[in-house]
């Protein structure tokens, strides 16, 4: 049963620089009894079903793609329907990147991509495609830590610290938006990111702190 | 999620013609709606043709209008230094939606296209017209605390969630789109259905057709405009009811104003003859409250949302309210 | 190991130097957490990982008529899907037909266990692939065939149905039992009373961290878990008797928790769930719940309807209080709580009434929400309070301290401490209570109404059994290690100060380990008692770690402590010298050196006095006031200030013990105002299941938060003087609230939340 599931497995012949066609016609060069299928997931899926060799339907499923995660350039294949969010946790152990819902409802996912604050539960991995993606993990110069992130710990901006990842991420993108101006402004446009231990107001003090330190975040 | 197919064309006519031909496939911007509804098994694209390659991000004044590419972001909008200027209700209306990380993400073509939040549509397990025809409208006799007052029908009782809309509607935006069979622009008001017996198909967009961009015309409205969301928390909910307010004034009178509710209808629910008979009126307390009670005309609630009939006229009060004194 | 009954004489000695108890100290995991760094239970990499997704049932009662698995089977990366007709039997799983049957007072839901649905969304099967998506595509396409009963999950419907709890029923001294003191229902006869109804739906806790475990058998009989609990000790046991393997072949690892709030003091289907996978693939099985499955899968705060009636003077004194409460419980589970607690000891009233009902429906088990019953009681007790003063036309301020007792009215007992009166008075001053206008409706800003309220709750001051083991290396680290677990409240930290102080060393110097079941015994974290239990236990192995360096220093003939006793000595800055002659010293690495030990280790359990405990009550008390604004249009609520304050006993963090009393007063806004989860009856199914429908407060809903700690030692509950925080920071929020918003309006809104269509 022992699988070695890193992205790339499924292309033995592929370095990963491949476009999503050209693994295709690698697999299909490799695969007889897939030619005569057509080319649809669904044909691909019934494949598997029909216990045809599942690794087949497994490569034809997925894309090429490049990040450039925390300053590092990585190509992967991954399966359109993966998330950001599923990849950084489940495949590239990136796991500071938190899953508080799933379903875009607390801001616990948030990174920066391209610089902007987004949530990577709703970003589809496939769609991030030659972005930049920051994750809290990339925010710390080596073993400096970011302004935001010493605040956080000096107006003890969290409790379980599940939150805290995205908290940062987003509280850095508020200063860096212009959005940081005054207590009530700072809230509203935190909103995004739910705390259930409730330290909303030592966030916002670290906040204010960074913004007010004329720290370059 | 079930799998799918990903496919990013650079050309238009290659994203319309894909989704024309495929009944399985689907358009994808922002992802924020799409995805979520994807997760839960609400809607199952085996094809996604993601539309971010296309040019169709700019906001720019042309004659007589600003338009607003598609995939302009909402929270780029909202912070646009033209909108600001010529539709600040626009933005107050962005602004009120979602979260930052969210309106970094969405854009205008897909919160024109954002489906209902109605507590049976996302639940697959529960009955809903709107996601399964034919099943029965679980809100109808269950919990419809959040549904509509106006437009409603026996078949679906589902608000239309977005807050841009109701500033769109409330502007006589324009949308336009392109489908397989070419151009054509909607107005606002026309673009989202009202229920009736198919819920199901939530706005008059053909299959294949693309939203490329959003006109808004010129109008007065720079100034006294107040976008007014009540919901169950400060931020980050969706509204209870909103109203969108705009007042063009002369002196304490008002000259002509635009009004429109959102979290009440399938659709967003332009006040046309609240509008009426504001104009000429004097921009008072009293004045709105006639112009209220005007808008209410026909609302019917449900077993939960009865408040609505009397939140609905006081925030738009208080909205109108709000717009009169905005300096 | 030894038993160390506290004793402040003793406390005095060992804690004359504090230079780190008190201190505001900066988290020991903070930088773990601000960096990622820190592995909550699903980020443990392990090799061979599989996924694990729940299916849940969509019917409410009935049983299973059949379950169609086989495209899920079928589908790519799918390892196994497990039902009650193929699951692995748990062997630990009473045999019986009904969960209730062996023992009237129920037991936990057998997951797989047998054809029957007892609630919706139940977990019926468990689908195992090999990549996350993979298992969730596959959950979908399971399909279950049901025979449907009817249900009952409608609170309101079948109230009437509500019964004493069988454990009171079983043991007439039992504390569920109904409580009389003086004359029953008194305010019955009185002139001057108030009677009201009050209801709470259910709550759920929704920690951010959804559920989440890693189960692994590192050999047929050998299970290690990465779990989300509140106690690694409480679900080793549990996991050991549900598999009949011996305890110590059972590792619990909780390093981190990403809040729990009470979900965690229970273990529940999902868990065992995946270890059943993991038994059944052969491979390590993670499984994370849906934020959906949040609501149906781990406990939540029980839907609760309660009455108080209440009397008083013309004065002001209260003459009688009747509480009724009925909370919520499932078909198999009687789940209780000490709802009614308050109302029998924090007021002199000569007469009292309680009654406390349960009342089983067709859902899930509810369990502990932070302030638990107390939260709720606390409600209800303190609205019908300003109810009363409101009727008095006195000030509810006022009124209570009027009405405040210097004794334990139900125990007749002194108290341990009780500085409550101070708390009111410090934090009156606090919120401006002056401005407070006795008529509602009086103060304003603009279109919105302004108003002042207050509420008070308390919480029973407990501590448990716990233990620690204490190793100092010969570079002079030491690491102290504890198998309790730090859901957020800053446990590590606290803990290093204590033994900081207790060692007389720096800091820097200790490391704190927890939340693992090799560590010696902790009980749970819960019920605010971790400090004083753990903590004990912490200082007395720190304790023992100083005579066994004294002992290794007097025993040596060079050492110049020769025959000194260890009360002869003073341990400071990392030495030891005679308190007598200071100049004679010598650090405790050089004692290890000059013994050429590694390290010397020690182990302690620590135990509260029973008999201590039989001469008093022991409490904490809060007091909480809001300052609100009503917008009369909109019925839109903005909490504009809140003032917390606490009688907590000895703060040892003041950094992360107001970080508590902040979050107690985040949770009682979302009480008050924003949460509650609603059930469709028709389906026995919620409706409000994830975070756009359940609306916890957000940043926008929180304003200033001034928190007051009256910081006085309380030497009877534990050497170092400390008494719980974590549950009277949220109890008595909501009716500080719920009163500021009556006081605003003239509106009194018994049934929470308070959302702005219930204000119009």
């Amino acid at each position: 049963m022992s699988k070695d599931h890193s992205p790339d497995q499924f292309l033995p012949e592929n370095e990963g620089g491949q476009s999503h066609s050209d693994a295709r016609r690698t697999f299909l060069k490799q695969s007889s009894i897939l030619t005569a299928l057509a080319l649809t997931p669904t044909a691909a899926i019934k494949a598997a079903e029909l216990k045809f060799e599942e690794k087949v339907a497994a490569v034809f499923e997925k894309v090429n793609i490049t990040l450039d995660i925390n300053g590092k350039k990585q190509k992967l294949a991954v399966e359109p329907r993966t998330t950001l969010l599923d990849l950084l946790r489940e495949q590239l152990n990136l796991t500071g990147t938190k899953k508080g819902c799933d379903y875009g409802q607390c801001g616990a996912c948030t990174v920066h991509v391209d610089g902007q604050r987004v949530l990577s539960c709703l970003t589809l991995a496939a769609m991030a495609d030659g972005k930049d993606i920051t994750t809290i993990e990339g925010l710390a110069n080596g073993d400096k830590l970011h302004p935001m992130q010493e605040a956080f710990i000096k107006h003890d901006g969290f409790q379980c610290g599940y939150c805290t990842p995205g908290q940062i991420m987003s509280a850095v993108a508020c200063i860096r938006e212009g959005h940081a101006d005054s207590d009530e402004e700072i809230r509203e446009y935190m909103s995004g990111n739910l705390c259930r231990c409730g330290a909303y107001p030592n966030i916002v003090n670290a906040i204010k702190e960074v913004k007010n330190g004329g720290h370059k975040v | 999620m079930i799998p799918f197919q990903y496919v990013k064309p650079s050309k238009q006519k290659a994203a319309i013609d894909t989704v024309a031909k495929d009944d399985t496939a689907m358009f994808i911007a922002g992802g924020t709606n799409l995805v979520d509804l994807m997760k839960r098994g609400i809607m199952n694209p085996e094809k996604l043709v993601d539309i971010n390659k296309l040019p169709l991000r700019k906001i720019e004044k042309e004659d007589g209008h600003v338009r607003i590419g598609a995939l302009a972001l909402n929270g780029a909008v909202a912070e646009d230094k033209l909108i600001l200027e010529k539709h600040p209700l626009l933005s107050q209306a962005l602004n009120a939606g979602a979260s930052a990380q969210l309106r970094n993400m969405a854009t205008v073509g897909g919160n024109i296209m954002q489906r209902t939040r109605c507590n049976y549509f996302y639940d697959t397990n529960l009955p809903c017209n709107k996601r399964e025809p034919g099943s029965g409208c679980g809100a109808l006799q269950g919990f419809n605390r959040m549904h509509a007052i106006f437009g409603h029908s026996d078949k679906c009782i589902a608000v239309n969630p977005s807050d841009m809309n109701v500033a769109l509607v409330a502007l006589d935006a324009v949308v336009l789109v392109s489908g397989p069979k070419g151009d054509r622009r909607i107005p606002f008001a026309e673009f989202h259905r009202l229920p009736g017996d198919t819920p199901q198909i939530h706005t008059n967009l053909q299959k294949g057709e693309l939203i490329t961009a959003v006109d808004i015309p010129e109008h007065p409205y720079t100034k006294h405009v107040n976008y007014l969301k009540v919901r169950d928390r400060t931020s980050y909910a969706f509204a209870l009811v909103s109203v969108a307010a705009a007042l063009d004034l002369d002196g304490s009178n008002i000259k002509s104003a635009r009004l429109a509710m959102g979290g009440v209808a399938h659709k967003p629910w332009r006040l046309q003859e609240a509008e009426q008979f504001l104009a000429g009126k004097p921009a008072t307390e009293a004045s709105f409250r006639q112009a209220a009670e005007i808008a209410m005309r026909g609302a019917k609630a449900f077993e939960h949302n009865q408040f609505k009939l009397k939140l609905g006229p006081n925030t738009i009060v208080q909205a109108l309210k709000n717009a009169a004194a905005a300096v | 190991m030894r038993q160390q009954p506290c004793n402040p004489s003793h406390f005095m000695k060992e804690y004359f130097f504090q230079d780190n108890m008190g201190k505001p100290m900066d988290r020991v995991d903070g930088r773990l957490k601000v960096t990622g760094g820190a592995k909550y239970s699903a980020e443990f990499e392990l090799p061979n990982m599989s996924h694990g997704v729940l299916v849940g049932s969509t019917i409410t009662k009935g049983r299973i008529k059949s379950i169609d698995t086989k495209a899920a089977e079928r589908a790519p990366g799918v390892l196994a899907v497990l039902h009650y007709q193929n699951s692995p039997k748990v062997p630990g799983y009473v045999q019986a037909a009904h969960p209730t049957e062996p023992k009237p007072i129920g037991q936990q839901h057998r997951v797989f266990y047998d054809e029957q649905v007892y609630f919706n969304d139940q977990p019926i099967a468990i689908v195992v692939a090999d990549t996350l998506e993979r298992a969730r595509y596959a959950a979908r396409l399971v399909k279950a065939q049901y025979e449907e009963e009817k249900h009952a999950t409608s609170f309101p419907k079948h109230q009437g149905k509500a019964f004493l709890p069988t454990a009171a029923q079983r043991n007439p001294k039992h504390g569920l039992n109904d409580y009389v003191r003086g004359k029953a229902d008194a305010y019955k006869g009185e002139n001057l009373k108030i009677e009201s109804e009050y209801v709470i739906p259910s709550e759920m806790h929704n920690p951010m961290e959804l559920q989440s475990i890693i189960a692994h058998w590192e050999a047929p009989d050998r299970l290690t878990v990465y779990d989300k609990t509140q106690a690694v000790i409480g679900s080793q046991n549990a996991f050991a008797r549900e598999w009949k393997i011996p305890v110590e072949n059972v590792k619990v690892i909780a390093t981190f928790v990403g809040g729990a709030f009470g979900n965690g003091l229970h273990t529940w289907p999902h868990e065992t769930a995946a270890i059943i996978a993991a038994k059944k693939v052969n491979r390590p099985v993670k499984l994370m719940l849906t934020r959906e499955q949040m609501f149906t899968m781990v406990g939540y705060r029980p839907f609760a309807w309660q009455k108080v009636g209440m009397s008083a003077t013309p004065d002001g004194k209260i003459t009688a209080i009747t509480h009724e409460a009925i909370g919520q419980t499932s078909s198999y589970e009687e789940f209780t709580e000490s709802t009614l607690q308050q109302t029998r000891m924090m007021y002199t009233s000569p007469n009292v009434t309680t009654r406390y009902r349960i009342l089983p429906l067709d859902v899930s088990t509810p369990i502990w929400m932070r302030g638990p019953g107390e939260a709720t009681g606390a409600f209800a007790l303190e609205s019908a309070m300003d109810e009363m003063a409101h009727v008095l036309k006195m000030d509810p301020l006022e009124f209570r301290l009027k009405n405040h007792t210097d004794r334990d009215p139900e125990r007749n007992l002194p108290w341990s401490t009780k500085f409550l009166k101070e708390a009111m008075l410090m934090g009156a001053e606090k919120i401006g209570w002056n401005k407070r206008q006795l008529q509602p409706g009086s103060l304003r800003n603009g279109d919105w109404l302004v108003g002042y309220g207050m509420g008070v709750g308390t919480f029973g001051a407990h501590r448990n059994r716990a233990s620690a083991k204490a190793t100092m290396f010969a570079d002079g680290r030491v690491v102290i290690q504890s198998a309790t677990t730090d859901i957020g409240p800053g446990t590590g930290t606290v803990m290093v100060q204590i033994a900081a102080d207790a060692l007389g060393i720096s800091p820097d110097k200790i490391i704190f380990e927890l939340g693992n079941s090799l560590f010696p015994p902790a009980p749970s974290q819960g019920g605010s008692a971790t400090v004083a239990s753990v903590g004990s236990a912490v200082r007395d192995a720190c304790i023992a770690l100083k005579k066994k360096l004294a002992s290794l220093t007097t025993g040596n003939a060079d050492s110049g402590f020769r025959n000194a006793k260890y009360e002869d000595l003073t341990f400071q800055n990392g030495q030891i010298s005679l308190t007598s002659s200071p100049g004679t010293k010598l650090s405790y690495t050089d004692v290890l050196k000059q013994q050429k030990l590694p390290e010397i280790e020690v182990t302690e359990e620590s135990r509260p006095s029973n008999e201590e405990r039989q001469k008093y009550s022991m409490y904490s008390f809060s007091v909480h006031f809001a300052e609100v604004q009503v917008h009369q249009l909109t019925g839109q609520v903005k909490v504009t200030k809140v003032v917390t304050c606490a009688d907590a006993g000895k703060i040892v963090n003041k950094k992360t013990a107001g970080n508590q009393m902040i979050g107690g007063a985040v949770g009682g806004i979302g009480m008050a105002l924003t949460e509650g989860a609603v059930i469709d009856d028709r389906f026995g199914r919620y409706v409000t299941k994830d975070f756009a429908e359940y609306h916890i407060p957000v940043h926008a809903d929180t304003p200033d938060i001034d928190v007051v700690f009256v910081d006085k030692p309380d030497f009877i509950n534990n050497a170092m003087g400390t008494k719980g925080i974590g549950e009277i920071a949220i109890i008595g929020v909501a009716p500080a609230i719920t009163n500021a918003i009556f006081n605003a309006t003239g509106k009194r809104i018994n049934e929470l939340p308070v959302t702005p269509d219930k204000l119009i």
